[in-house]
């Protein structure tokens, strides 16, 4: 009887870690941390929520056009809130065997040579993604320093400078830098479908 | 003396060049109308529903950019289920999401138009200008495409679908909608 439960318990389990695409972090819930490894040195870079620190996860590939339509700017910001002490993470989750374009060494080109200021790492059974909830490229997720997750969404509301209108993601990270509450905690990540692991 | 010599008469030259020009204008301008009939402008969704309005019982309604590789697998299926039908029950209309990315906007249009073409794509299409988390809150939709919809002809959400279409199953939906008197 005892087997059985505990048979049953690991077909439950397996079947809501397979299901393709979670329910998004809520405001307020603990992020879950990880440890990936980085694609441009190979080592494994760990994200420790309530760390103190502000931290921006942000879930990313090398083939959604949408995706790398914000590269630019995710640089832009990485590097202009590294300074404040933001650390931001970028979190491949793609299928690598089904697209190609998603594997390490096609990582590490890409981040080499767009320069990125962040860590790239590869979450290779899509894990990371289903456990945030993300369902797009690209998706981002601001943990405050004591590990709660304090927006979700999209970067901006617009790939195109000239129609930007809601700067969604710096909105939250200049209040919680000043220590005041979000305005606009939630907003509806657009992109491309994250290409999930077949298991 | 009689000078006998005259120019050419400039006259037929000129008939025939007007011809050509005109033949060439009206060529132009029907070509500018089917394409901007085949991929109009819509802003916002109010909009869509005005210029392109429903004319069959059931509309099923593809969200999707020539940039999504699913989108890009599913659109001949698309096509295939609208040609199984091919009655005036159902009716199919794309929107795409190309200008979603920066650049040119005829260019954009190229593309989508090449493609279509290129896919014997022939159900309508619209082409999408207006902010996209507008037209997310407008279908309810989280951001992910392709996203297929069902509406009656009230505009009431009768199905849809987040990510690739399954053909047969999307033929069964509509074959069961037809069925209780829905379309």
């Amino acid at each position: 009887m005892k087997a059985r439960v505990i048979l049953f318990a690991a077909l439950l389990l397996l079947l809501v870690a397979s299901s393709a695409s979670a329910a998004e972090l809520e405001i307020g819930a603990k992020a879950p941390g990880f440890s990936l490894v980085s694609a441009v040195d190979g080592k494994n870079v760990s994200f420790k929520p309530g760390d103190g620190k502000l931290s921006v996860v942000v879930f990313t590939c090398n083939q959604c056009p949408y995706a790398k339509a914000f590269e630019g700017r995710l640089n832009d910001l990485g590097r202009s809130y590294a300074a404040k002490g933001v650390k931001f993470y970028a979190v491949n989750s793609n299928d690598d065997v089904q697209y190609s374009e998603e594997t390490l060494p096609n990582m590490k080109a890409r981040a080499s040579s767009k320069k990125y200021p962040f860590p790239y790492l590869k979450d290779g059974n899509s894990a990371i993604a289903k456990a945030y909830g993300a369902r797009v490229t690209p998706h981002v997720f601001v943990v405050d320093g004591k590990g709660v997750v304090r927006y979700r969404g999209y970067i901006d509301d617009d790939a195109k400078v000239e129609a930007r209108e809601d700067t969604a993601l710096t909105n939250a990270l200049d209040a919680l830098l000043a220590r005041k509450q979000v305005a606009t905690a939630s907003t509806k990540a657009f992109g491309c479908s994250i290409k999930w692991k077949k298991s | 003396m009689v000078n006998d010599f005259r120019f050419p008469s400039a006259l037929p030259i000129i008939t025939r060049m007007s011809r050509l020009l005109f033949s060439l204008l009206v060529f132009v301008g029907l070509t500018a109308a089917t394409t901007a009939e085949r991929l109009v402008e819509v802003p916002d969704l109010a909009a869509f529903r005005k210029l392109a309005p429903q004319t069959a019982p059931l509309r099923v309604l593809n969200v999707w950019a020539t940039w999504c590789v699913p989108c890009v697998e599913e659109m001949p299926d698309l096509q295939r289920v609208d040609d199984s039908f091919a009655s005036k029950d159902v009716e199919f209309v794309g929107i795409s999401l190309d200008d979603a990315l920066p650049g040119d906007r005829a260019k954009h249009k190229k593309k989508v138009l090449s493609f279509l073409d290129g896919r014997k794509i022939k159900f309508r299409n619209v082409y999408y200008t207006g902010k996209l988390n507008r037209l997310q809150d407008d279908l309810r939709f989280e951001g992910e495409i392709p996203v297929t919809f069902i509406f009656d002809r009230q505009g009431k959400e009768l199905w849809r679908h987040q990510g690739k279409i399954d053909r047969q199953e999307m033929v069964r939906v509509i074959r069961n909608l037809r069925t209780k008197g829905k379309g």
